[in-house]
């Protein structure tokens, strides 16, 4: 199938692009602005292909300034989109630990202690201090609370309401096409349908369809397979690394009869469980509240089980006050690419350009991503018309002429320099971190901690779970403190559609087989990746949320994660 | 025509092959007798089949003012253009305004267009009828066995199909009756009914009339603790617990599902044995889930399952925890092989 | 000869979310209902990838979807099936829950299919699901049916063969997981089905650009409709059936399976 422009994956960062290039095809007389080189005398034909079965499934809720999203929408306040509210009020909780079980350092022990002594003359209420002030790096008071889930649904409607590209979902992207063997992008490959498991041909075999395009816009995200598969052939420009990940695990929860939170409050937490896992509250409406942590790759233990820290963190006295006798309405994860400019890829090739996560566009420093990847798509939209309106090709030095030099003198890419070396403490430890993100927030950039070791990967099973540690088990209530396996049922079911291969494979069944460590059963987010005693590693696509934490958790870079149809089903993360 | 209070129920039953009433349409007998008795207005009966009399005998003694029959050849058949024909002749005859018959596959295939006919309203999957201050309401299912509304009209007439298995039947001794014959002129019949045929599937399927309804869900056809799937002996063993116990088989949609997907699979599972949401709700009076997993959209399988036990390797899983009766922890495979044993001796 | 067949398919909330009844002013809903993912009915889609296989067999045949919900979420749900087969879409306007009153369902559903441009009523044959997964009436169908003059009508049909002289060989779900069967002449008759035998079409995005080129704009031209609620409700629930659940763990098979053994034969 012959095309002007395909799109891998939609989601911020494509919807932005899809939305700036579908309003300037055609002209308000309803002739062809940018005509089509695949159907001339028609508009551009756009074509977008997202791997789950549904727009904006299992996504993460998130506090934007919305600064893109107000430009290409001006009216964005008044376009009810549901679960999206003004922000309201913001607060920067130190939680402390009142059970015992944390992994603290000595100076944050003293911290403790001192905070602990000092009680309420120190602000501490339910074992926990609210910051007197918010870094204005940090700040979103200008901004939106929303569910990404939602806005996926309006905004999918709206592009294809407007005719301008067609979004197709539960059509994952196998990888890039290239033009014989030059390094030229020419397309996208759909994956094979009608597969076994192992992505042997059945009766019901259609090999993937080749989709060719003269412009591919890679939006797929931190491990999308085509963004990976470029990476793979062109390698990080010099100097680059993407070595700062996080896993998101969320929940959308109903709180009980009577807790009245504002609409549009903010919390964000640091401390607790572990000094190193960030966690948010976001009200998103009276009674329902979109919550997380974050679990990142620089938190040196082996015992990465997301799902039960989210627990520990919802039962911590400041926040159980809120949850307790709520109940789970939609859950959800995601891995982050946050390593930001550091990480970012070669933007732009022959046929190709790259936007959203894994361009390297969120903003560790800030918190900030979905705004972010929205601008870089509306940014290369833009570049796309200017070309096509001059009939020039998408060439590299095309792209870098008009879509990288907006990226690079916007807003956008001089936050994300400030940002650039802002967490090089954590590698050091928490307390380094935070004043490393403080230094480089508060001097704009200008001073910064030099950058240490890369991120630490637990290499050993030292202390294989978080009972071990002296976490107490949790006692399940049935509505929000559930089995992980009741959360996968009750928060977003997990769909995995016959006829492809499984995504996630095994390069060499020996080197599982022999790793201790299996950071990726204790890190996945849907227990899909379980240990198989002296198999290994056994992977039930059925479970698997496709947040992709198996493949940066990986030691030895044995795990293969493909494009894969299905996943989460649930809109309203 | 509408109106607040009734003025006449009417029952509408059809013989079965040996010219007697069914037990589900005594249960919609018993409704009916009920309903009128509780909203003091009269009550007719009427019959179809090819012969009625034996029928209008069977219910003799259950009161109905009258007992209208639609009989001849051409009614012994569960065929919509002939059934449809006779129900709308007997309740233009009747001139009621509450109709009420069995949710039967013979009553369900026409309830709707006969409502039609009339002018009516339709209701189905109803577990209850009743009157109060002159009023008439039903509670019935939405969302297939989901979710259970209570509503009433005052529209007439109003149909209303019994879901069987719900009602005490009505349990009266024979009389001798007056059947007012009804002539029903149904279109030229372009449909004939050839016969019946159990699934090709040949195997167990959910039978109703089985004591016991086993549950396979999707953990039997998984990979075990030692990272292969054994599929074959998940066969192997449900179908020699089938036997050995005379039992249903009923199966999760994920189960039944995979049969598309180039996955080895359970070979005598189709869509016939699926429960659940997308499936059937069937009555038995016990109830084995193996292997299930997941929640309330589910557990609608087993929703008229009286004695409900269930194994399943986590202690929390929602297809149990508060569903069954019992919740045994334990790997099904060992289970059932022990199970099997046991029931062979 | 070839068919005309119209199948009739709402959307409905996809069967695996748990769905939490609310009672509104203009009576019932479901809690959430605008965000709960949406699918096509699944009886209704067995209907419609039974119709294409039909079609497929049958040259100059041609298939119909005839769907009320709502516009956006329709357009959603459509952008899947729109891979899987062909056909020509008919949108409705207007509330998918369950709480709608049947017969007036079936009167907009029968006005949409009578105003089909070029449907030849002597070929016509109207699909659907036995019931939907949502409203669960099993009447809906057959009203429409009726309101169109058609008195041949199947429910719970689980499969169709064509005979050599046209007629059709029926199969329907009856009592004792039986199959009645009949032979009807042809069309037009109604076909309410189960599940068929068919297994959900994989995704071809090339008929799925076929399709969408006169899916816009049907969506587009969707006439709104307000059916009913069905009759006036006093209150919807969920019957709330916890049991108390006695778990037998650290127990050994032979234990376990004695036990399961001797309630079997009470």
């Amino acid at each position: 199938m012959d095309v002007d422009v395909v799109c891998a994956g939609f989601g911020p960062a494509t919807g932005g692009f899809l939305t700036t290039l579908g309003r300037a095809l055609t002209r308000e007389d309803g002739g062809v602005r940018l005509e089509s080189r695949v159907s001339p005398g028609m508009p551009l034909q756009v074509m977008c292909f997202e791997r789950a079965d549904d727009f904006g499934v299992g996504v993460s809720g998130v506090v934007t300034r919305a600064r893109g999203l107000r430009a290409s929408f001006p009216d964005f306040e008044r376009a009810q989109i549901p679960l999206c509210t003004r922000v309201t009020g913001e607060k920067l909780v130190y939680l402390l630990d009142p059970i015992g079980a944390s992994r603290r350092s000595r100076p944050l022990r003293a911290i403790d202690v001192l905070l602990r002594g000092a009680g309420r003359v120190a602000g501490v209420r339910h074992h926990a201090v609210v910051l007197p002030f918010m870094p204005s790096f940090l700040r979103k008071h200008d901004g939106f609370v929303l569910s990404i889930g939602q806005f996926g649904q309006w905004l999918s409607g709206q592009i294809m309401a407007g005719g301008g590209a067609q979004i197709w979902p539960a059509s994952p992207v196998d990888g890039p096409l290239f033009d014989g063997d030059s390094d030229r992008v020419a397309g996208v490959r759909l994956v094979d349908q009608g597969t076994d498991l192992k992505g042997e041909p059945t009766s019901a075999y259609t090999p993937g369809m080749d989709v060719r395009a003269a412009l591919t816009v890679v939006g797929d995200g931190p491990v999308g397979a085509v963004g990976r598969a470029l990476d793979a052939r062109f390698g990080l420009p010099e100097g680059h690394a993407r070595d700062q990940w996080a896993l998101g695990m969320k929940m959308v929860v109903d709180l009980r009869e009577g807790v009245d939170l504002e609409p549009g409050t903010v919390i964000h937490t640091f401390g607790f469980p572990e000094p190193e896992i960030f966690g948010f509250l976001y009200v998103l409406k009276p009674g329902t509240v979109s919550l997380g942590i974050f679990v990142p790759s620089w938190f040196d233990s082996p015992v990465r089980t997301a799902y039960r820290y989210l627990q520990h963190w919802m039962q911590h006295p400041y926040l159980w006050r809120w949850l307790e006798g709520g109940s789970l309405r939609s859950w959800g994860a995601k891995s982050l690419q946050e390593s930001g400019r550091r990480g970012e890829p070669h933007l732009v090739g022959d046929g190709y350009a790259r936007i959203g996560e894994g361009s390297g566009s969120t903003n560790a420093l800030t918190g900030s991503g979905v705004d972010e990847a929205w601008t870089t798509g509306a940014q290369l939209a833009e570049a796309v018309i200017e070309l096509a309106e001059r009939g020039d090709p998408f060439t590299r030095e095309n792209l870098e002429r008009t879509y990288v030099r907006r990226r690079r003198a916007s807003w956008l890419d001089l936050e994300l320099r400030i940002a650039e070396s802002a967490r090089n403490g954590f590698a050091r430890g928490m307390l380094w971190g935070m004043f490393g993100m403080g230094l480089a927030g508060l001097t704009g950039g200008r001073l910064r901690l030099p950058r240490m070791s890369d991120s630490r990967r637990p290499q050993d099973e030292h202390c294989s779970s978080l009972d071990e540690q002296g976490w107490p088990a949790i006692v399940h209530d049935g509505r929000l403190l559930v089995t992980h396996q009741d959360a996968l049922l009750m928060g977003g079911k997990v769909r995995a559609a016959p006829g492809y291969a499984d995504h996630v494979r095994i390069k060499e069944p020996g080197v599982c087989r022999d790793c201790r460590a299996r950071v990726c059963v204790s890190m996945c987010s849907g227990q899909a990746i379980t240990s198989a005693g002296a198999e290994g590693i056994a992977f039930d696509r059925e479970k698997c949320v496709h947040c992709g934490a198996c493949v940066w958790n990986c030691a030895t870079s044995n795990l293969e994660f493909r494009a894969g149809a299905g996943g989460l089903h649930s809109v309203e993360n | 025509m509408s109106g607040s209070g009734p003025v006449k129920v009417l029952v509408l039953a059809h013989s079965e092959a040996d010219g007697t009433v069914g037990n589900a349409g005594l249960e919609a007998l018993g409704a009916g007798r009920a309903l009128a008795a509780a909203a003091g207005c009269g009550l007719d009966v009427g019959l179809v089949g090819a012969h009625v009399a034996a029928a209008a005998r069977q219910i003799g003694s259950c009161g109905a003012a009258r007992v209208l029959g639609v009989s001849g050849e051409a009614f012994a058949q569960p065929r919509y253009v002939t059934d449809a024909a006779a129900a709308e002749a007997i309740c233009r005859a009747s001139g009621a305004d509450l109709i009420l018959a069995a949710g039967t596959s013979r009553w369900m295939r026409v309830l709707g267009g006969v409502a039609q006919r009339l002018g009516g309203s339709v209701d189905t999957h109803v577990t209850r009828a009743t009157a109060a201050n002159g009023a008439i309401s039903v509670a019935r299912w939405f969302y297939r066995q989901r979710i259970e509304g209570e509503v009433s009209r005052t529209a007439r007439p109003w149909v209303i199909a019994i879901e069987p298995g719900t009602q005490a039947p009505w349990s009266g001794a024979p009389a001798e009756v007056t059947v007012e014959a009804i002539n029903a002129a149904p279109p030229p019949v372009r449909t004939r009914v050839t016969g019946v045929r159990s699934p090709s599937s040949g195997q167990q399927t959910v039978r109703p009339e089985a004591e016991l309804l086993l549950v396979a869900g999707a953990g039997w056809t998984k990979k075990q603790a030692d990272g292969q799937a054994h599929v074959g002996d998940a066969e192997r063993l449900i179908l020699t617990f089938l036997r050995q116990a005379q039992a249903s088989l009923g199966g999760s949609k994920s189960l039944v599902d995979q049969s598309g997907d180039g996955n080895d699979v359970l070979g005598f599972m189709t869509h016939l044995n699926q429960v659940g949401q997308t499936g059937s709700s069937p009555r038995h009076r016990k109830g084995l889930a193996t292997c299930c997993h997941g929640e309330e959209p589910h557990v609608v399988g087993w929703r008229f399952i009286t004695e409900r036990r269930a194994v399943n390797l986590n202690p929390n899983c929602g297809w149990a925890l508060g569903k069954a009766d019992v919740l045994y922890v334990a790997d099904a495979f060992q289970v059932m092989a022990k199970v099997n044993d046991l029931l062979a001796k | 000869m070839g068919y005309h067949i119209v199948v009739c398919a709402g959307i409905v909330p996809d069967p695996l979310q748990s769905l939490e009844p609310v009672m509104g002013p203009g009576g019932p809903g479901l809690k959430n209902e605008a965000m709960l993912p949406a699918v096509l009915d699944p009886w209704g889609a067995h209907a419609l990838y039974e119709a294409a296989h039909l079609a497929r067999q049958h040259a100059d045949s041609k298939v119909w979807l005839v769907s009320f919900a709502p516009k956006a979420k329709l357009q959603q749900v459509m952008m899947t099936i729109a891979q899987k087969v062909a056909f020509e879409l008919v949108a409705i306007d207007g509330a998918a829950h369950g709480f709608t009153d049947a017969s007036g369902v079936a009167a907009t559903i029968a006005e949409a299919v009578a105003g089909i441009a070029g449907l030849d009523r002597s070929k016509l044959l109207l699909f659907g699901g036995w019931e939907s997964a949502s409203r669960a009436a099993g009447a809906t169908l057959s009203m429409a049916g009726e309101r169109l003059g058609i008195t041949d009508q199947f429910f719970g049909v689980d499969g169709i063969t064509v005979g050599a002289d046209g007629s059709f060989e029926i199969l329907e779900r009856v009592e004792g997981g039986q199959h009645q069967v009949s032979n009807c002449g042809g069309p037009p008759a109604v076909f309410g089905w189960a599940t068929g035998s068919l297994h959900e079409p994989a995704n071809n995005p090339q008929l799925g650009m076929t399709n969408m080129r006169a899916l816009i704009p049907a969506l587009q031209r969707a006439k709104a409709a307000s059916p009913a609620p069905a009759g006036t409700f006093a209150g919807v629930a969920v019957p709330s059936q916890r049991r108390e659940t006695r778990i037998v763990k650290d127990q050994s098979p032979d234990a376990i399976a004695k036990e399961i053994v001797e309630w079997i034969r009470q």
